[in-house]
């Protein structure tokens, strides 16, 4: 785990340089990406063309605040356009403010974990218990099917009713 | 639903998902599927792929073009190349000044560029009798979206693509100006930029060249492919 780099910084602090930009945001930009995509690589991706597509044009005379804000301006066009390319729509988007939000205390929080708890709070025991070892845990179907004292085919189903469900409830949850 | 399967198994396995084509039911469980992965409490970058991203802007950050100023320390350096980079990418002369802890910034020069393309042909886009006096009409050969316009003094073309990441602008007739939907840039009909928001030097819009003859309104665009 990468310890972010804190700048304490107010809104209208300049950055120094480009790597005072980078150390400061990277942390941010990589775990928003995290939270909308659910997988390492692409969020890397998606981290690594924000800050490509952000940087070039970048002018360090702006504030700490105008940096953030691009950012994440930035950052919400790659995340659409990474839907569009990949499954022609746009299955999440970036809705967060964090730019203005500073100095963050807990660079590392998107709300993300409490959205999947309070998702799970709503599932019947044994769906909780499937998705809970399967996402949070990183368990294998195996792994997860032993612990149930099901089948590696009965965990199987299971996940994918779970996940049914977990949608359904997703759903009612941002409607 | 298999589109579904292995975009799950992919996330479980942190490996990057593939396109399939997706409808509205599939669209919820994968939603669900990412606010769960994301929920977990491994989310923040590795300490490679920070460094390694690291390196990598510092390498494609310094690979523009050398602009001619002093050379100082490695920051100054990087800042120099970053107006470089910023410049070239407009096109244009940069006016480069010096801002702070030595770092320069490129603007635009208002200058006008106006966009040739190379094999470029004539194309119609509207009857001269729809484009009266003061008028603004939008237009799209399909290699190219803009704008014409006809003045007192004559007529005028420019680039309908936002400078900045390429969004298509849309023209607000009565405020005779065109507005980008991403960012919320707004360019005068004329091309040059009215306000934005963003920290950086936004360019112009390109003019394109226009006539008008046997009573239609053409531009010089790149031709249809083949």
């Amino acid at each position: 785990m990468a310890a972010p780099v804190h700048l304490h910084v107010v809104s209208d602090d300049r950055y120094p340089d480009w790597e005072a930009v980078y150390n400061d945001n990277v942390d941010r930009v990589y775990r928003l990406m995290y939270a909308k995509v659910g997988n390492r690589p692409d969020a890397e991706d998606l981290a690594a063309e924000v800050f490509v597509t952000a940087l070039r044009p970048l002018r360090l005379a702006a504030s700490v605040g105008e940096v953030r804000a691009y950012l994440l301006a930035t950052a919400r066009t790659v995340l659409a356009g990474y839907w569009r390319r990949t499954l022609g729509r746009e299955i999440t988007v970036l809705e967060e403010d964090w730019a203005l939000v500073e100095p963050v205390a807990d660079s590392g929080s998107t709300g993300a974990g409490a959205r999947a708890e309070a998702i799970l709070a709503e599932l019947p025991e044994r769906y909780r218990r499937i998705l809970q070892l399967r996402f949070l845990n990183a368990c294998s179907l195996k792994e997860a099917a032993a612990e149930l004292g099901v089948t590696v085919g009965n965990a199987k189903v299971l996940q994918h009713r779970a996940l049914r469900q977990a949608a359904v409830v997703a759903d009612r949850m941002e409607a | 639903m298999r589109g579904v399967r292995r975009f799950v198994k992919d996330l479980l396995r942190q490996r990057r998902t593939k396109p399939f084509t997706v409808d509205r039911a599939d669209e919820s469980q994968l939603r669900a599927a990412i606010a769960l992965k994301a929920g977990g409490s491994d989310t923040g970058p590795s300490p490679e792929f920070v460094e390694s991203l690291r390196e990598r802007l510092r390498t494609e950050l310094d690979e523009t073009p050398p602009v001619e100023l002093p050379r100082g320390n490695s920051r100054r350096r990087f800042v120099t190349s970053v107006a470089a980079a910023s410049a070239a990418s407009i096109g244009l002369g940069a006016a480069i000044e010096r801002g702070l802890s030595g770092a320069v910034t490129a603007e635009p020069s208002p200058a006008e560029q106006t966009l040739t393309p190379d094999n470029g042909e004539w194309r119609a886009v509207v009857a001269a009798k729809d484009l009266p006096d003061g008028s603004v009409r939008p237009f799209d050969t399909g290699t190219m979206v803009g704008f014409v316009r006809r003045t007192s003094k004559g007529l005028y073309a420019v680039s309908g693509v936002c400078t900045h990441l390429g969004c298509k602008l849309a023209l607000d007739a009565p405020a005779r100006q065109l507005n980008c939907p991403c960012h919320n840039a707004a360019f005068a009909v004329d091309g040059s930029v009215l306000h934005h928001r963003l920290p950086i030097a936004l360019a112009p819009l390109p003019s394109l060249m226009v006539r008008e003859s046997e009573g239609v309104i053409q531009v010089f665009v790149p031709p249809q492919p083949a």
